[in-house]
């Protein structure tokens, strides 16, 4: 196991390697730069900008200090917010949007499992196509419509709640329901066709002839190997819940980094961009990684291959 | 897989057919699915304008007139929702045919070659597959233009991987059945062998990953055009529509709703028929 983890880990740093370069240098390649959006600066200005960020020399040579300053865990400094630096940036936002998933996960997981074991337990009974039904639904609403929809009728109508902010408890209610809803959905149709595929095998009848009860069945038997399809979906469900907080956070005007990094591209803030997207990058191949290790531990078999 | 498809590959088609009629979901899905498109393709033509504007008006709610109501701009919202239903459909079906013949292709070769080159190539893909790709084509399009045809093809860059990925486990069980041997005695190339034979076959799957690969697609495009970068004015697409609705929507609800309701009802519909699919040609995806 720890070999397995040990490899995987190695194998990351040349994806991070070419994540890095990639963006890098595509953001230099475009047209445009971090200043010229402002109002027209003269160009002695400027120069001065450019030579104080070190944008005036050399390209590889701003790619290799880049690269070593991240090696010292330091992104650089913002264009944008000229007093601050991306990782005080980050430092700030992240738990906002680490917090706004982590909540859409549990919102995820809490409607998702039920609804799917539900489901297959009585399977092809009004109850299964209420519930399948229900997931399908959840499916085709894009979180795009379904968060103004919510706004629309529980914030604006109702004033149950604000429509936008992330201040109190209350301001976590909407956009977590909102992101978590499309992935419970998910969650529910997976875990009905694992524990549907589980729960006609012989171990399982086994169990049942050998006089365990259906709840033992069900969650000591069966839920273990029924609910890999589901573990294998986190993977990139973490990955959607990320990106799909750029929606939410617009939505519903969340301090979190999701919001900042579209307006990080839009005002190319250089090392803004390049900050946030590492970040994402070594977040995901993080989870990724996670995610085999569970499924491995869930089923052993996983290991030989 | 299935080696009876040489004897009768005919009835396996029918076979499928059949299952097909009778998922009463899918049937149902594929009904509003043409009614839809047939909607969005023929609607602009029959209806008023969608770019004829009426400041006078201003925003009024559904009525005899507008039966969707107008936008502030006093502009006909169905004929607006038909419009940008045709660019929301066609960006659907053109960023899918991209992803469609990178996958295949790519898949294609790295299940026909096996063993250096296949372990080469599914390495790249694993790779690719862990990479924030939305963050990428959020970039593409921010920095240069947001034009449609980059648009199409950053999506299509985005979802050929799971298709390469069905297409070369497919590829790999049936290049050992015997008609493959057969071409190969007969002397023909590589390439032929590849086109003419491996693809038809592989087929099936392609069929059904295709129909769940329109809706991932189009739900992207919405996603990235509510982010201001996708189809942009004059142009307009249900994502476009659907930003402008969540602005206005506490005084015009149905500028939200509708275009909202309709690209529900659509991806409802391609992914009630994907589902029948699968179940009809018995894919089992992802097990490859």
């Amino acid at each position: 196991m720890i070999r397995f983890v040990a490899q995987r880990l190695l194998q990351t740093i040349p994806v991070v390697w070419v994540i890095i370069t990639a963006t890098f240098f595509m953001i230099r390649f475009v047209p445009g730069g971090p200043f010229t959006a402002e109002k027209a600066v003269t160009p002695e200005i400027m120069r001065n900008l450019e030579a104080h960020y070190g944008l005036n020399r050399p390209l590889y040579r701003q790619y290799l200090d880049y690269c070593g300053s991240i090696l010292r865990g330091d992104l650089g400094p913002s264009f944008k917010y000229p007093t601050r630096s991306v990782n005080e940036i980050i430092a700030e936002k992240l738990p906002v949007s680490v917090e706004l998933g982590l909540w859409s996960l549990g919102v995820a997981l809490c409607a998702g499992l039920p609804l799917g074991l539900i489901a297959a337990v009585k399977r092809n009974t009004w109850v299964d196509y209420l519930c399948s039904s229900a997931s399908m639904i959840g499916i085709c609403i894009p979180t795009f419509v379904m968060g103004p929809l919510l706004i629309l009728v529980f914030a604006i109508h109702f004033g149950w709640f604000n429509a936008s902010g992330w201040y109190g408890p209350v301001d976590r209610v909407l956009p977590s329901l909102t992101l978590g809803s499309v992935y419970a959905a998910y969650v529910a149709r997976l875990t009905r066709g694992g524990m549907l595929e589980v729960l006609s095998q012989d171990y399982i009848r086994t169990a049942r002839a050998k006089g365990a009860s259906e709840v033992r069945v069900l969650l000591k038997h069966a839920l273990r190997g029924g609910l890999a399809p589901v573990v294998s979906f986190l993977g990139p469900a973490i990955a959607g819940i990320v990106t799909g907080s750029f929606v939410i956070e617009t939505i519903f005007q969340i301090p979190g980094i999701g919001r900042e990094f579209v307006n990080s591209a839009f005002n190319r803030d250089y090392t803004l961009v390049l900050g946030t997207v590492v970040l994402y990058a070594g977040f995901l191949i993080g989870m990724n990684l996670v995610v085999d290790i569970v499924q491995v531990w869930l089923n052993p078999k996983l290991k030989f291959e | 897989m299935r080696t009876d498809d040489t004897e009768r590959g005919h009835s396996l088609w029918s076979d499928a057919w059949h299952r097909l009629r009778r998922n009463r979901a899918a049937f149902a899905g594929g009904i509003l699915l043409l009614v839809l498109a047939t909607a969005c393709a023929a609607g602009p033509l029959f209806s008023q304008s969608y770019e004829g504007q009426n400041l006078d008006l201003g925003a009024v709610p559904p009525s005899s007139q507008h039966w969707l109501g107008t936008d502030t701009l006093g502009r006909d919202l169905l004929a607006r929702t038909l419009y940008g239903g045709r660019i929301s459909i066609m960006v659907g079906l053109v960023a899918t045919f991209v992803a469609l013949a990178i996958g295949v292709t790519y898949g294609a070769v790295a299940g026909y070659f096996g063993g250096k080159v296949d372990a080469f190539m599914m390495r790249l893909v694993d790779i690719l597959y862990a990479l924030p790709f939305a963050i990428f084509v959020i970039l593409l399009m921010v920095f240069f233009g947001r034009n449609i045809f980059l648009l199409f093809f950053a999506i299509g860059a985005v979802e050929w991987l799971t298709m390469a990925r069905i297409v070369r486990g497919q590829v790999l069980s049936i290049k050992r059945m015997e008609f493959i041997e057969a071409a190969r005695a007969l002397g023909l190339g590589r390439r032929r062998i590849i086109f003419r034979h491996v693809i038809p076959n592989v087929l099936g799957p392609v069929i059904v990953y295709t129909s769940l690969t329109i809706p991932a697609v189009m739900l992207l495009e919405s996603f990235l055009s509510f982010l201001g970068l996708g189809v942009q004015a004059p142009m307009s697409s249900w994502g476009v529509l659907i930003k402008d609705g969540s602005e206005k929507m506490e005084e015009f609800w149905w500028l939200l709703v509708f275009p909202g309701a309709l690209f529900f009802l659509t991806l409802l519909s391609l992914n009630l028929l994907g589902d029948g699919l699968r179940d009809a040609l018995d894919v089992r995806a992802s097990k490859d």
